[in-house]
């Protein structure tokens, strides 16, 4: 309901608003990434920029913020005015942190426009030295006669979150152990210490190329264009964990509507550029193509759905 | 045959004049970033980054590296002029580099550390060329009980590395440890004394923790000494900066020792020049015949750390290249660069981009000659900075922690930090408490309770487990070993000293 009314007034104000938002950008735009320079979200913001630029003929500031599990960086942008000149680009922790840290300082309803989807791909479910199995259906047969550990990025990451929906939704007997960072989940993989791990494309597929660990799922219904080889959870008769990994665009609460289509059409035209279409396919995602309202729906569903599972499972408490 | 192919391919891109200035760059500006204190690598590094988007990647990564070891050549000066550590790796130099700088043998400390930080850079490039995939396939072996083994063997091999009574020097270890327990805790994500905060949620950061501890410490706690510069000028004559024989002597076996150190916790993923350091130091003072020299200007205790974290340095490159798992924030920064270029390390990364791996590897070589050649006639002007007034030296020093501290994470409370961690290092001192167990303790003690708890996850909580398997089983053995001895060996050294006074 809630969205409904969102949309409307969106449609309402865009009309009034519309000629106002001409001369945006009047000066450089601040791009805060909430995480260490280099990093996968860090390299995909200064990719786009690079092309942004080009299409506003202002500078853009990549300003990295990282800490608290990118709630600095994006608790520092909920705080800055919502004229589209101070932008956040997040993963999907920006969904996820709401429901283990108890200390946000900051309403991830009202003091967040969600603006753009620009990277999407499934999560993968990839095995390690000690999994037998190369497909899923095998995987979940396996997994229910010797009791698994899925390793995550730390606790309250998306892949933990994921490992805890793949558990309650296949009912899994299996235990989670947290590693710090998807650097040291996959090499306690590779060594055979711990079973299986989540991710996007971007950061397993690597390895799956390598050999060091095999893809066993992409959880979503149906296959993965990009990955047809993969048996989807969806085939293997296990629903409940479709829900995608994304790099994304938000600004402060509060944003205009129309301020924020015109600087989602902006970002769509810097995502359809050649070496940002080339980045995608290097790591196996596409760009999004949702507008902001439709955007603010996957945004609070998935906020939603870790919540429930954060209740339901006893994580962070 | 193959590996000489190998080398003069890469030395062929190595010596293009693109590369070669890039690798002059990175190594000139590392030196000038390892002598500020404050400001680390990785502050260096992150600022530069971004034009890593505009370079082939060849070169773009041959810059960043030169920033990396550089900053460690670097790093010591002001840990043996100031006692102040340049950078974190360098904080166990001050140990005994200081004191040799008290004794007017600032020349010899400084032309020593450049000689061993050149060897072990250079021992550590060995094995990063002969061995680099069997010790990535190796270092995956290694899992969270044997990571808890190695960590509590360091704790306890290395908590008796200053010369303070092993009660003070253990309670700092502990203090340590405990500091290090703020922050969000490594399996159930609760947050742990950080009073709501979200700035302290990552815990403490390390480079602040250092800088506070040695540099603020230090500086508070000279304003009120009345220190007249006794520095003669006759000790930056270059005359003055050539080792005895004596010191040569000394040297190499620990420089040798200090390299196999470095070498291994390099490669490692997650451990890195910081543990290399204090291990070596902690292994040369309990292999020395006079371990009472130490921490009273002992060459081999400049030596060792020295070879080890640059020997750290370049293995460090083995786990980010051959496996593409990086094992620091810095490292993490080596890979991205590559990565913007659409190249992913693994163990392909060798065949499929030779000239990228061997170049980088003959840059190393190239880099470290280079800061050879850089390092040795810079030692007369370093040496020359302590005739500066300290009320212009110091004031200049706070405002680049400051400033270091905050580059690390943007985050204004880490300024806050170092000024907690400075109070704290100057009470230290008012109470003759050495720091440097401390800084251990704060850096071994969450290594530690992370991988014993996953380890206990993966065992189901069967604490029998881990003895099981033969590394960890061995390597916690030894531990056990090695505290067994201590203890027993300081027993009777204390019985044979009230022996002795009855005798008398």
């Amino acid at each position: 309901m809630k969205t409904i009314i969102c949309a409307a007034l969106g449609a309402t104000l865009s009309m009034t608003a519309a000629w106002a938002q001409e001369d945006f950008p009047s000066k450089p735009v601040t791009i805060i990434v909430p995480y260490g320079t280099g990093g996968s979200t860090d390299t995909t913001a200064r990719a786009i920029a690079i092309e942004l630029e080009k299409i506003w003929e202002q500078p853009i500031v990549i300003q990295n913020q990282p800490g608290a599990g990118s709630m600095i960086g994006t608790t520092a942008m909920t705080q800055a005015d919502p004229d589209g000149h101070t932008l956040l680009i997040n993963t999907a922790a920006i969904s996820t942190a709401p429901a283990i840290q108890g200390d946000l300082q900051y309403d991830p309803e009202e003091d967040v426009t969600p603006i753009s989807l620009l990277v999407t791909s499934p999560y993968v479910l990839v095995g390690g030295a000690n999994v037998q199995s190369t497909d899923f259906s095998g995987f979940l047969q396996e997994a229910q006669e010797r009791p698994m550990f899925l390793g995550t990025a730390g606790p309250g990451s998306s892949s933990h979150f994921m490992s805890e929906l793949l558990i309650s939704a296949a009912d899994l007997p299996a235990d989670v152990i947290h590693f710090s960072g998807g650097g040291e989940a996959q090499t306690n993989l590779m060594g055979g210490h711990s079973d299986t791990y989540i991710s996007t494309t971007a950061s397993v597929m690597p390895y799956v190329n390598d050999g060091r660990v095999k893809a066993l799922a992409v959880l979503a219904p149906e296959r993965f264009a990009l990955l047809p080889d993969i048996q989807s959870s969806g085939e293997a008769g296990i629903s409940g964990v479709e829900i995608d990994g994304w790099v994304a665009l938000f600004g402060p609460g509060g944003m205009d509507p129309a301020l924020a289509e015109q600087i989602n059409a902006d970002f769509a035209k810097a995502m359809a550029t050649d070496s940002m279409q080339e980045m995608l396919e290097r790591n196996y995602a596409v760009a999004g193509d949702l507008s902001p309202s439709e955007f603010r729906t996957i945004y609070l569903r998935d906020m939603q759905t870790w919540q429930d599972l954060a209740e339901a499972r006893g994580i962070g408490q | 045959m193959d590996l000489l192919a190998n080398l003069a391919l890469g030395l062929d891109a190595a010596l293009t004049p693109t590369n070669l200035f890039y690798c002059f760059a990175g190594v000139f500006l590392g030196t000038f970033v390892g002598v500020i204190p404050g400001i680390g690598p990785l502050a260096a590094i992150s600022m530069l980054f971004p034009i890593t988007f505009y370079l082939d990647p060849t070169a773009a990564l041959i810059m960043l590296a030169g920033i990396y070891y550089g900053t460690t050549y670097g790093g010591s000066t002001a840990s043996i002029l100031l006692n102040i550590p340049g950078a974190t790796s360098s904080a166990v130099t001050c140990l005994d580099g200081y004191p040799m700088a008290q004794q007017g043998r600032a020349g010899v400390a400084l032309f020593m550390t450049t000689i061993a930080s050149f060897v072990g850079g250079s021992i550590g490039i060995v094995v990063l060329s002969l061995f680099s995939p069997i010790i990535a396939e190796y270092a995956l072996s290694f899992g969270p009980a044997e990571y808890f083994a190695l960590m509590a063997l360091g704790l306890v091999a290395a908590s008796t590395i200053t010369n303070a009574s092993p009660a003070k020097g253990l309670s700092m270890v502990i203090l340590g440890m405990l500091i290090a327990t703020v922050g969000t805790d490594s399996q159930s994500g609760t947050a742990r004394f950080t009073f709501g905060s979200m700035s302290v949620l990552d815990g403490f950061g390390i480079s602040a923790m250092a800088m506070g501890l040695f540099g603020i410490g230090e500086i508070l706690s000279s304003v009120g000494a009345k220190r007249s510069n006794k520095i003669d000028r006759e000790s930056t004559r270059f005359r003055k900066m050539v080792p005895t024989r004596d010191d040569i002597r000394r040297s190499w076996i620990p420089g040798l020792r200090g390299s196999a150190i470095g070498s291994f916790f390099g490669a490692l993923p997650g451990t890195g020049p910081s543990i290399a350091s204090f291990m070596a130091y902690a292994v040369e003072k309990r292999a020395s015949d006079t371990p009472e020299r130490f921490g009273t200007g002992a060459i081999e205790g400049v030596v060792a750390p020295e070879t080890a974290n640059n020997a750290a340095d370049q293995t460090a490159f083995i786990p980010t290249l051959t496996l593409g798992i990086p094992g620091s924030a810095t490292m993490a920064l080596m890979l991205g660069a590559l990565m913007v270029h659409g190249i992913q390390p693994g163990p392909t990364l060798i065949v499929e981009q030779p000239s990228l791996f061997w170049g980088l590897v003959m840059s190393f070589w190239i880099g470290n000659l280079i800061l050879l050649v850089l390092n040795l006639p810079l030692i007369g002007l370093w040496v020359r900075m302590l005739l500066v007034p300290y009320h212009y030296l110091y004031p200049a020093i706070v405002v680049f922690v400051c400033i270091g501290a905050y580059s690390v994470r943007a985050n204004p409370a880490d300024v806050i930090m170092v000024l907690g961690f400075g109070v704290l290092g100057y009470a230290l001192r008012l109470g003759n408490l050495p720091a440097a167990p401390l800084l251990l303790g704060f850096v071994l003690g969450p290594l530690i309770e992370t991988q014993f708890r996953r380890s206990m996850v993966l065992a189901r909580g069967d604490f029998t487990a881990i003895l099981e398997r033969p590394m960890a089983g061995s390597v916690l053995a030894l531990t056990a070993v090695l505290l067994i001895w201590t203890l027993v060996s300081a027993i009777l050294r204390r019985r044979r000293r009230l022996a002795e006074a009855t005798d008398a």
